[in-house]
């Protein structure tokens, strides 16, 4: 049955009608905005069919903060902060973001130390980011103990990055112009320690839910999103590549200093979810090559280009920039007139785009599917509605 | 359960006397109340409340002791330490929820079947309490010990999916509903599985009362004598009772990341407690029955004919003994089915089905006929003395 | 599994070409029963992944020695914080009780959502010269962006790691950092004198201060008067 429909409201009165054969009933019912499988306050207005979902519709604004009109009374800097509220698993991502579009349109050149610095913490970010995930999916499937495992390295991790940086989400350490401080003494020591930690804890993750029969039952075949749909839909990051599409910034469009390292970026083939599973735990495995290579090399200079940077001022003008974060391409869009703040600035948000491939995605399957579908897209409800 | 045993019991006693199996018999306490009701009754009262009184302590009891050592065995299994604060190592926890749950309200959902919403957790607990009756911890120490007693525990394990799917009904919650439907599935279908492996051990030892169950696995457990057929027929039981038992990777019912809590959602206090109750005591039950039927109950572990290993394994008084027995191999069943719980992640309805009616029911049913083969041409080991 | 939907069937026309990525790629990774294997194979890993799970979960079980829980409270002796946490805002007071803020305000202006309010004397009767008043933090609503730290030219800002300051009113959590009104410690120290330094070192009322929510007096919760900061 396929049926045209513009509005949830013109939906429910068709379900309300006698569509359907007629000893069964479609129905409908809110997955959310409390859900424990929504991670946050999405809502999803599912048509079900028995078990099978028909629609899945996403309403949004939950968790709407108006992060972009708020950053258009805030300095360049006072920007930055505010990101990390967005995708909070890749906070200084998307600090970097902010950043790199300041940087590039106000033409500040940071030195390779900062760079350096930059490139790590993104990469350890990526990991920790795909930590959570990688529990949080085991969770969703109906195994509580990769939740903790994933939590327990998680928590590892985070401990290294809170030694330098203060903060253990929001961290607010990428600035226009530098960093906000200098890398702590041990920073280097403890991060090799960490590689040592975590290099076989990814087998056993591998042991734990990889290889496990039930859970790649559960993932294979379910919510393909073929490359066609993928790219229709702007999906990015390990979405878009477990759908076999090989495109990922670091490599196709190199920022900071990911042109000088050695790593190789997974690419799935089917797009299913299990596709877009082990590329994740793949990038975990290559995000660890990327440190190790960059973290013997970090050289010397200074940690901030100017001490006082609240005064940037654009040029006016519209700048448009990119990168990678854990889920995908945020792009910064900033319109300047001139002035220290910016005229608008608007975030293009990863798990947007990627929200939107669930419903093609799942449709006609089984709730339980879209449970792991949805698993396998790393949703971040905070960066939908921003 | 009193209304059941008796009548069946003063057909069953002069056969159970002229059975005479090896070993002593000590008569089961509805035996004993069938016996002093020749005499008066208020002897047979006496004992009717004695067995009645003993199961429902021993509900509590169980539900009390089962959900701390799950959360015991949870927290090790994930890396944490489970209950600690109330009482030393939190041994006081499960009382201290037990309070609480009392004290709570207990909500009825507005639109919902109220007396069906009420009577849902009852049916759920009188079906495990019926079993309950049936398991024999020690001689003697077990309330009905019917003749039929395989045929009972089929037909009883069959009442706890009304109760669960009253609940899911009556809550007016689809996900409820949902989770009702999908248990009242998965339990008919397993109970199959279930019945096909007790009948193989049915076979062996020729028999339908459980106490003579346990008495023919004297000369060895029928998981060894039985050898392959027996070790089949116990996987089958394994995994089907843990689908009865709504664990994990079967617990679809409940399904906290699809289905919110699936049957029990909209119950709160009390009533949700019977609903908790009813599943450790089940888990309980079906651990207690495993050992009957295929370790060999209360008795000790012998091998074959080594008189000194045997008399190492008898060296416990002849009262401590057979309830020490029955502990281990309970408990050891028990930790496996938490191991399982805290391991693996759950299956897709889809998935589940095709396991039963796909595998597991031919599997059993070939099993069954094989083990009659076994049966017939006297191929299991260590064949009685007569 | 999935009924095949409009998008899906677009696949079937000539694919896009897709993947300029500019290196070779991790090979893909097929699932056990994603390729075609014998029904022994797709048993045999299943089972050994299955085993391998169980035994995974079960390592952890027998070695209570990997148990990560921190137990909070009792811990709290041995707990440490790291240096950089950014707990708690404090304004950096040397041995005699002297802090170095001017009172330049950089810290307010760039403050992302009005955290910080400071309050300058205009002129300081001994100095001569703009001294400052209070230093009133709101906690309350403080990102923690570490910002005012970053910013403050004289370094006279820092984060402590003081984590534990939950408290049950709201009130509770506007500080006031300097611990007395007037003049830097540098500035003090020019002066020469130490009676007249002394003299210019106002005690600070801790909670009192042009901050709204700060001060009143609300049902049930006596007015806050503490002269003597009790945070250290």
């Amino acid at each position: 049955m396929t049926v045209e429909v513009s509005s949830l409201k013109e939906l429910v009165e068709q379900a309300s009608g006698t569509s359907g054969s007629p000893d069964t009933q479609e129905y409908f019912v809110n997955m959310g905005p409390q859900h424990p499988s929504t991670h946050g306050v999405l809502r999803l207005v599912l048509k079900l069919d028995g078990e099978r979902v028909l629609r899945c519709i996403p309403v949004l604004g939950y968790i709407h903060r108006s992060i972009e009109k708020i950053s258009e009374h805030m300095n360049y800097m006072n920007c930055v902060h505010l990101t990390d509220r967005m995708d909070y698993l890749s906070s200084i991502m998307n600090n970097w973001a902010v950043a790199k579009a300041v940087e590039e349109a106000a033409g500040i050149e940071v030195n390779d130390r900062i760079r350096y610095i930059r490139t790590i913490f993104a990469e350890l970010e990526r990991i920790q980011s795909h930590q959570l995930w990688w529990g949080v999916l085991g969770m969703d499937l109906g195994a509580f103990t990769p939740f903790l495992y994933g939590i327990r390295d998680r928590e590892v991790l985070n401990d290294v990055m809170e030694e330098t940086i203060g903060a253990r989400l929001t961290m607010n350490y990428v600035l226009p112009g530098g960093l906000m401080a200098d890398i702590h003494p041990n920073f280097v020591n403890r991060v090799k320690e960490f590689i040592k930690y975590f290099r076989p804890k990814l087998d056993e993750y591998d042991d734990l839910l990889t290889n496990n029969v039930i859970i790649q039952e559960r993932l294979r075949n379910v919510g393909v999103l073929s490359a066609q749909t993928a790219v229709q839909y702007g999906a990015t990051g390990p979405v878009l590549r477990g759908s076999g599409v090989a495109f990922d910034l670091r490599k196709d469009h190199p920022y900071g200093v990911y042109d000088q390292v050695d790593f190789e970026v997974p690419v799935g083939t089917v797009g299913d979810s299990w596709d877009r599973y082990w590329v994740r735990v793949e990038e975990m495995r290559q995000s660890l090559r990327i440190v190790e290579q960059l973290l013997d090399n970090i050289p010397p200079g200074d940690f901030l280009v100017k001490k006082l940077n609240s005064k940037i001022k654009l040029p006016e003008g519209r700048y448009y920039s990119q990168l990678e974060t854990a889920r995908g391409i945020l792009g910064v869009f900033i319109t300047s007139d001139k002035k220290d703040e910016p005229y608008r600035l608007h975030y293009r948000s990863p798990n947007f785009n990627n929200l939107w491939c669930l419903e093609p995605m799942i449709k006609g399957d089984y709730i339980a599917s879209l449970i792991g579908a949805m698993s396998s897209l790393d949703l971040v409800i905070p960066d939908i509605d921003r | 359960m009193n209304l059941i045993s008796t009548p069946l019991l003063a057909q069953a006693d002069p056969a159970s006397a002229g059975a005479a199996p090896s070993m002593e018999r000590v008569p089961t306490v509805s035996e004993r109340a069938a016996e002093a009701l020749q005499h008066g009754i208020w002897g047979a009262a006496f004992y009717i409340v004695i067995g009645l009184v003993a199961v429902l302590i021993v509900v509590s009891v169980l539900g009390l002791v089962m959900s701390y050592i799950e959360r015991k065995v949870a927290g090790h299994f994930q890396c944490r330490l489970g209950p600690m604060r109330v009482g030393p190592h939190g041994i006081l926890q499960s009382l201290a929820d037990g309070i609480k749950l009392l004290f709570k309200e207990g909500i009825e959902p507005g639109h919902g079947d109220k007396v069906i919403f009420i009577g849902a957790p009852i049916f759920s607990i009188t079906a495990t309490i019926l079993l309950l009756a049936i398991v024999p911890v020690a001689p003697g120490i077990q309330v009905v010990d019917m003749n039929v007693g395989v045929v009972y525990i089929a037909a009883v394990s069959g009442i706890g999916v009304m109760g669960i799917l009253m609940g899911g009904w009556s809550s007016d919650n689809k996900w409820s509903l949902l989770g009702a439907m999908r248990a009242g599935a998965q339990m008919i279908s397993y109970e199959i599985s279930l019945t096909i492996a007790i009948l193989v051990v049915v076979m062996f030892s020729g028999t339908l009362r459980v106490s003579e169950i346990i008495e023919s696995q004297q000369q060895g457990w029928w998981i060894w004598r039985g050898h392959g057929v027996a070790i089949v027929a116990f996987c089958l039981y394994l995994i089907a009772s843990t689908a009865e038992l709504n664990r994990t990777p079967f617990d679809l019912p409940e399904g906290e990341s699809e289905l919110t809590g699936g049957y029990h959602t909209e119950y709160s206090g009390l009533r949700f407690s019977f609903f908790f109750l009813a599943e450790f005591a089940n888990l309980f039950v079906f651990s207690a029955l495993a050992t009957t039927f295929f370790l060999g109950g209360w008795l000790p572990f012998h091998i074959g004919d080594y008189e000194g290993f045997n008399r190492v394994m008898d060296i416990l008084p002849p009262v401590i003994s057979p309830l020490f027995w029955f502990g281990i191999k309970c408990t050891a069943l028990i930790f496996l089915l938490m191991w399982f719980r805290w391991t693996f992640p759950r299956l897709r309805m889809d998935q589940l089905m095709r396991l039963e009616w796909k595998v597991l029911l031919p599997f059993g049913f070939a099993n069954l006929i094989l083990a009659a083969t076994v049966v017939l041409t006297g191929l299991y080991f260590f064949p009685t003395a007569t | 599994m999935a009924t095949t939907t409009p998008d899906q069937a677009d696949t079937e026309s000539p694919p896009m070409d897709f993947g300029d990525l500019k290196s070779q790629c991790v090979a893909p990774r097929p699932s056990i029963m994603g390729r075609r294997r014998s029904l022994s194979g797709i048993l045999w890993l299943s089972f050994k992944g299955i085993l391998r799970g169980l035994l995974t979960t079960l390592s952890y079980f027998r070695r209570p020695s990997t148990v990560v829980t921190q137990q909070y409270p009792e811990n709290r002796d041995t707990l440490q914080m790291f240096e950089r946490y950014r707990g708690r805002l404090s304004l950096i007071h040397n041995e005699d009780g002297e802090h170095g803020c001017t009172g330049c305000q950089i810290c307010e202006r760039l403050c992302p959502n009005g955290s910080i309010i400071v309050t300058k004397d205009k002129k300081n009767e001994a100095t001569g010269k703009p001294a400052l008043d209070q230093f009133i933090w709101r906690q309350d609503t403080c990102t923690f962006c570490n910002i005012c730290v970053l910013v403050c030219p004289f370094d006279t800002l820092e984060m402590t790691g003081d984590f534990e300051s939950s408290v049950y009113d709201r009130r509770l959590l506007v500080f006031n950092l300097n611990e007395y009104a007037g003049p830097t410690a540098d500035q003090l120290e020019k002066l020469g004198d130490e009676e007249l330094a002394k003299a210019q070192m106002k005690p600070m009322n801790k909670y009192h201060g042009p901050v709204p929510m700060c001060g009143g007096e609300l049902d049930g919760i006596p007015k806050l008067d503490t002269g003597k900061s009790d945070d250290a």
